[in-house]
C-alpha cells in the first residue's frame, strides 16, 4: 500500500484535481531537467538513457497491473516483445511509402492491447487467479520464445520483413515523423530520447490519475479482497481484464520504442530473463509507486553492471541474489514494509470493552432515516425452487423449496452441517446450484454471477467478516456505496452517514483489520447496507460478540427488516428469540420445519436434531 | 493404417506422456502438498542431468549415476528448503520470486562451471524394431520409470507414516502441529522428495536431450501446465493431465512441428482451465 490508498483515504474530488496539477507540474519539471541534461551530455549518452526510458515504461505497465490491481503478470516482457516485432513489421513494410513510423508505434500498442485482451479473457473469465496468472503468462512467453526462435528462413515473413528466427529482426527503421505538408524527419538521438522520456512521464501521470479515480480504488480493493469486491456488485473479471489490457497497451508501446531504439529485436525478449528483469525492477523500486519504476530500472542496472563483472556474464547471479534478498528482507519493497509495520499495532480486539462504541449508540439506530437513500426500488421477493447443491457425493442442500417474505426478518437455524451457509451462498451466487433455481421476483438468478445479483439488490454478510482489512473503515464503506451509486460525491456522503450510523466515526481512518471483532462485523453489515439492498443475507452476524454487541446487532437487524427482506442464519438462540420472527429449520440439507420461536421450541423433533435422541445417528454426522 | 505404424504411433505417444509425467510429478508434490510454486523446478531437473553427466564422465555406471543424481538433487532440495523456502510458506508470490532468483543463480553457476556447450550422454540401451519401424528401448525405460515414479509417490503418500503426516499437514497445519506432527520437518522432507523426483527426471532425460544449463526452461512451463491442469490430486492429477496434454502435444508434433506441439499443449491447457478452473481432478465446483 502506498500513496494510492493514502490518497483514496479521504476521497475528495477537489483534492484529486489538485494532485493532478501537482503531478503535471512535477512531470513537466522532470522533463525540463532531462531536456537540459540531454543537451549537455554527448549524444551517445542520451542514446543510452533512451533505453532506460523505454524500460521504465515497460516497468510502469507492471506497476499498473501488479502494483495497483494485484495481477502478478510475468508476461509484460513478452507483450513488449510483441510490440517490438509489430513495430518492425509495420515500419519495414510501410515506412518507405508513408515516410513515417508513428503509425507503427500505434500498431505496436494495438498489438499489445489485443494480446493482453485475449490472454486476459482466458485467464480472468476462467477464474484463474494469483500465481496461476503468473504461470500462464510465463508459459505463454516461453511458447512465443520457442515459436519465434523457429522462424528462420524465408518462409517466415510478413511482406518485406522476415522474422529472422534466432538472429532476430534487423534493419528496423528509426522513429520517423512527417508533419502534413512537410518532409519526413528521422528523429535525432537526442530528440528520440526526449520523446521517450516525455512518453514515460505522461504514462506515469496517467497511472497516478487512474489510481485516484474510482477505477484505481476498485483495483486496489479487488487486490485485497476479490470476493468482497464481487459481492459488493463489481464485475471483478471485467475490471481485471480492462486493467490487464491497459497494461498490455503500455507494454506494447514500450516495445515499439525499444525496437526503434536498437533497430533490432530478437527472440530472447520472450525468454525467462527479461520476464524476471521486469519483476525485479518493479520489486526493487516498490511495486505500488510510480516513481519506483524509474528508480528500479536505474538501481538494478547499476547493481548488475557494478557486480556483474566486466563481461556481464555474472549478471544473472547478481539479479538472482537481489531477488532472493529483497523477498526475504523487504517483501514487496520498502513502502509496503513500512505499511505492514503499522498494522502490528496492538489489536483493538483486546481492548474491545473500552472501545469507543458503547451500547449508548443504540440510539443511532432509531434515527437511521438514511438507511436507504432512495425508494424507487420496490421490495423484492427471493425464493428457491427445488434447489440442490452437491459437493462430490454429499448433498449439502437437498431439494429445498422456499420463498422469503419481501419485507421483514426471517431466521434460518439448524445444527452444524445443516446446509444454512450453503443455502445463503446459493442465494448470493458464490456457489452455483447443482439443480433447481433461484429467483428474485420474476428474474431467474440461477446462472447469474454474484456481482449481478448484488446489483439487483442481494447483499450478503459472510460468516467470517469479509472486509478490506488494510483499507480504512471509511474506504470500506465508500467502496460499498460507490458500487451502488457510481457517484464519487454521493458515495462520500453516504459512507460518512453509515460511519455515524454504525458508531464507527472515531475509527473511520483506521485500517479495518485493527477494529474489534464486533466492529468488523458491523462494518461488513454497513457495507451490505451501503449497497442499498432489497435482500440482506446475514451469516451468523453475532458470532463472537459480547452480550451488549449482540443486543445492538439485534436492534440493527430489526431496523433493516423494515426496509428489506433480511435472512439471518444464527446459532445464538437467545438472539433468535429476541428477533421474534418466522423461523425455518434446516436439517441435513432439507427444510425440516417452519414456525415461530414458540412453536418450534415446543417441537420434540427440533430438540432431537439439536441434542440427539431419536435422530442421534443422523445428527452425529 | 498398418499395425506396425499404429504401434509406432502409440509408442511415441506413450513416450511423450511418460516424459510429461516424469517432469511434473516432483512439482506436483511440492505444489500440491505445500502450495509452493518452485520456479527452480526446471533447474532441479537440469542439476539432475548434469550430475548424471558428471558421474558418467567419472566412469560410473550410468544407472548408478542416475540414482546418485536423484539423491544429490534431493539433498540439494532439502538445503534449499531450510535456507530459503521455509521462511516463505503461505506467501505464494514471494516463494515464486525467491525460487526464480534461485533458478537464475543456478543456471549461471552451472554455466560458469561447465560452459554453455551442449553435452550429451550415449543412450545406454539399443533399439528394437516392430515391422518397418525401429524404436529406442530406452523409451521403454522412461515409461517404466514414469510408472515407477507414480507408484512410489502413491505408496509414500498413502502407505507411510511420513505420507500420513504430510497429508495431515496439508489439510490442517495447525491441527497437525497440535497433534504432535513436526510440520516444519515434514515440509522439509516433502520439498526434498519433490526435488529428488525432479533430479531423477533430469537424470533419465540426460541421454535424450542436450544437457545444457538452460535446459530447465524447456521443462518448467510444460510441467507447470501439467500440474495446474491436473488439479489438486497429487497422483491422479499429473497422471491424467500428462495423458491428455501429452496426447495433444504428440499428435500436433507429428502433424506439424515440435514448436507447434508445445504451443498446442499450452493452448489446450489454457482452454481446459477456462472451463475447469480447478483442474481435471478438482472436485470443488465453485461457480
Amino acid at each position: 500500500m502506498n500513496a494510492l490508498t493514502a490518497r483514496s483515504r479521504s476521497p475528495r474530488a477537489d483534492a484529486a484535481s489538485g494532485s493532478l496539477r501537482l503531478d503535471a507540474v512535477g512531470a513537466a519539471a522532470a522533463f525540463a531537467l532531462f531536456a537540459v541534461l540531454a543537451n549537455l551530455v554527448e549524444e551517445f549518452t542520451a542514446f543510452e538513457w533512451t533505453l532506460w526510458a523505454t524500460q521504465a515504461i515497460l516497468a510502469l505497465s507492471l506497476t499498473l497491473v501488479w502494483g495497483q490491481g494485484g495481477i502478478f503478470s510475468l508476461g509484460q516482457a513478452a507483450i513488449y516483445g510483441v510490440g517490438g516485432y509489430t513495430y518492425g513489421f509495420w515500419a519495414i513494410n510501410l515506412a518507405d511509402n508513408t515516410g513515417e513510423t508513428l503509425t507503427a508505434v500505434v500498431a505496436a500498442a494495438a498489438a499489445g492491447t489485443v494480446v493482453a485482451a485475449l490472454l486476459g479473457y482466458f485467464m480472468f473469465y476462467g477464474n484463474v487467479t494469483d500465481v496461476y496468472v503468473a504461470i500462464i503468462t510465463l508459459a505463454t512467453s516461453l511458447v512465443l520464445f520457442a515459436f519465434v526462435n523457429s522462424t528462420s528462413g524465408t518462409a517466415y515473413r510478413i511482406g518485406d520483413a522476415p522474422f529472422g528466427g534466432y538472429n532476430g529482426m534487423t534493419r528496423i527503421p528509426r522513429l520517423t515523423v512527417r508533419l502534413p505538408g512537410a518532409e519526413s524527419h528521422e528523429l535525432t538521438r537526442t530528440q528520440f530520447f526526449l520523446a521517450c522520456i516525455a512518453a514515460a512521464l505522461v504514462i506515469a501521470v496517467i497511472i497516478r490519475v487512474i489510481a485516484r479515480r474510482p477505477f484505481g480504488r476498485i483495483s486496489v480493493a479487488l487486490q485485497h479482497n476479490e470476493l468482497r469486491t464481487e459481492l459488493l456488485g463489481y464485475d471483478v473479471r471485467r475490471h481485471k481484464l480492462l486493467l490487464f489490457t491497459i497494461g498490455g497497451a503500455i507494454a506494447g508501446f514500450a516495445g515499439a520504442l525499444f525496437a526503434a531504439w536498437g533497430r533490432f529485436i530478437s527472440p530472447p525478449v520472450f525468454s525467462l530473463a527479461p520476464a524476471a528483469l521486469v519483476v525485479i525492477w518493479v520489486l526493487v523500486g516498490g511495486r505500488t509507486s510510480v516513481a519506483g519504476a524509474f528508480v528500479g530500472v536505474l538501481v538494478v542496472k547499476g547493481f548488475s553492471s557494478w557486480f556483474g563483472g566486466a563481461s556481464g556474464d555474472n549478471e544473472p547471479i547478481v539479479l538472482g541474489l537481489l531477488l532472493i534478498v529483497i523477498v526475504l528482507a523487504l517483501p514487496g519493497g520498502i513502502v509496503p514494509s513500512l505499511q505492514r509495520a503499522r498494522s502490528w499495532l496492538p489489536s483493538r480486539r483486546r481492548t474491545a470493552s473500552e472501545s469507543t462504541s458503547s451500547p449508548d449508540e443504540l440510539r443511532h439506530i432509531g434515527a437511521a432515516a438514511t438507511l436507504h437513500d432512495d425508494d424507487d426500488q420496490p421490495e423484492r421477493r427471493i425464493a428457491v425452487q427445488g434447489v440442490t447443491k452437491r459437493f462430490g457425493g454429499l448433498a449439502a442442500v437437498d431439494d429445498v423449496t422456499m420463498a422469503f417474505q419481501p419485507l421483514g426478518v426471517s431466521c434460518l437455524i439448524g445444527p452444524n452441517g445443516a446446509g444454512k451457509s450453503t443455502l445463503l451462498a446459493l442465494l448470493s451466487g458464490q456457489l452455483r446450484t447443482t439443480a433447481g433455481s433461484v429467483t428474485l421476483d420474476d428474474h431467474d438468478l440461477t446462472k447469474w454471477h454474484p456481482y449481478r445479483r448484488a446489483r439487483s439488490g442481494v447483499g450478503i454478510k459472510l460468516q467470517v467478516a469479509s472486509i478490506y482489512k488494510s483499507l480504512t473503515a471509511h474506504e470500506n464503506l465508500w467502496l460499498a456505496c460507490y458500487a451502488k451509486s457510481h457517484n464519487v460525491e454521493s458515495a462520500q456522503v453516504r459512507s460518512s452517514e453509515l460511519l455515524d450510523w454504525l458508531g464507527l466515526s472515531d475509527d473511520a481512518e483506521r485500517p479495518a483489520g485493527t477494529l474489534s471483532h464486533g466492529q468488523q462485523q458491523w462494518l461488513e453489515i454497513g457495507m451490505v447496507v451501503g449497497g442499498n439492498p432489497r435482500v440482506v443475507l446475514l451469516d451468523e452476524p453475532t458470532a463472537g460478540m459480547t452480550r451488549d454487541e449482540t443486543e445492538r446487532t439485534a436492534a440493527l437487524v430489526t431496523e433493516l427488516g423494515k426496509r428489506a427482506s433480511v435472512i439471518v442464519v444464527e446459532h445464538d438462540m437467545e438472539f433468535v428469540r429476541r428477533l421474534d420472527v418466522p423461523i425455518s429449520v434446516l436439517h441435513m440439507g432439507s427444510l425440516f420445519a417452519q414456525g415461530t420461536f414458540e412453536e418450534l421450541s415446543n417441537d420434540e423433533r427440533i430438540i432431537d436434531i439439536y441434542l440427539g435422541g431419536r435422530h442421534a445417528d443422523a445428527a452425529s454426522e | 493404417m498398418s499395425a506396425d505404424r499404429l504401434f509406432n504411433l502409440g509408442f511415441d505417444l506413450a513416450t511423450t506422456i511418460s516424459i510429461l509425467a516424469l517432469v511434473s510429478i516432483g512439482l506436483a508434490i511440492t505444489f500440491g502438498m505445500r502450495g509452493i510454486i518452485n520456479l527452480a523446478h526446471g533447474e532441479f531437473i537440469m542439476l539432475g542431468a548434469f550430475a548424471t553427466l558428471t558421474g558418467v564422465r567419472q566412469g560410473l555406471n550410468i544407472w548408478l549415476a542416475m540414482a546418485l543424481s536423484a539423491a544429490i538433487v534431493g539433498v540439494f532440495g532439502i538445503v534449499v528448503e531450510r535456507l530459503l523456502i521455509r521462511w516463505l510458506y503461505a506467501r505464494l508470490v514471494d516463494t515464486m520470486l525467491a525460487t526464480w532468483g534461485l533458478s537464475l543463480v543456478m543456471v549461471q553457476v552451472v554455466e560458469n562451471v561447465y560452459g554453455s556447450v551442449t553435452e550429451g550422454i550415449a543412450v545406454p540401451v539399443g533399439d528394437f524394431s516392430v515391422g518397418a519401424y525401429s524404436m529406442s528401448s530406452y523409451n521403454l525405460v522412461l515409461m517404466a520409470s514414469a510408472v515407477g515414479g507414480v507408484v512410489v509417490t502413491y505408496v509414500v503418500m498413502r502407505r507411510t507414516r511420513y505420507g500420513l503426516h504430510a497429508r495431515a499437514s496439508v489439510q490442517s497445519p495447525t491441527m497437525a502441529e497440535s497433534l504432535g506432527v513436526n510440520t516444519s520437518r515434514i515440509n522439509m522432507w516433502t520439498f526434498g522428495f519433490g526435488a529428488a523426483l525432479a533430479g531423477a527426471a533430469g537424470a533419465l532425460l540426460a541421454p535424450l536431450v542436450g544437457v545444457i544449463p538452460t535446459m530447465g526452461q524447456t521443462f518448467v512451463a510444460r510441467s507447470f501446465m501439467t500440474v495446474i491442469v491436473g488439479g489438486p490430486a497429487f497422483v491422479a492429477g499429473p497422471v491424467s493431465a500428462s495423458g491428455l496434454l501429452g496426447f495433444v502435444e504428440n499428435v500436433s508434433t507429428n502433424q506439424f512441428t515440435p514448436v507447434i506441439g508445445q504451443a498446442m499443449l499450452l493452448i489446450a491447457a489454457i482452454v481446459i482451465l477456462r472451463f475447469m478452473p480447478q483442474g481435471l481432478t478438482g472436485r470443488r465446483s465453485l461457480r
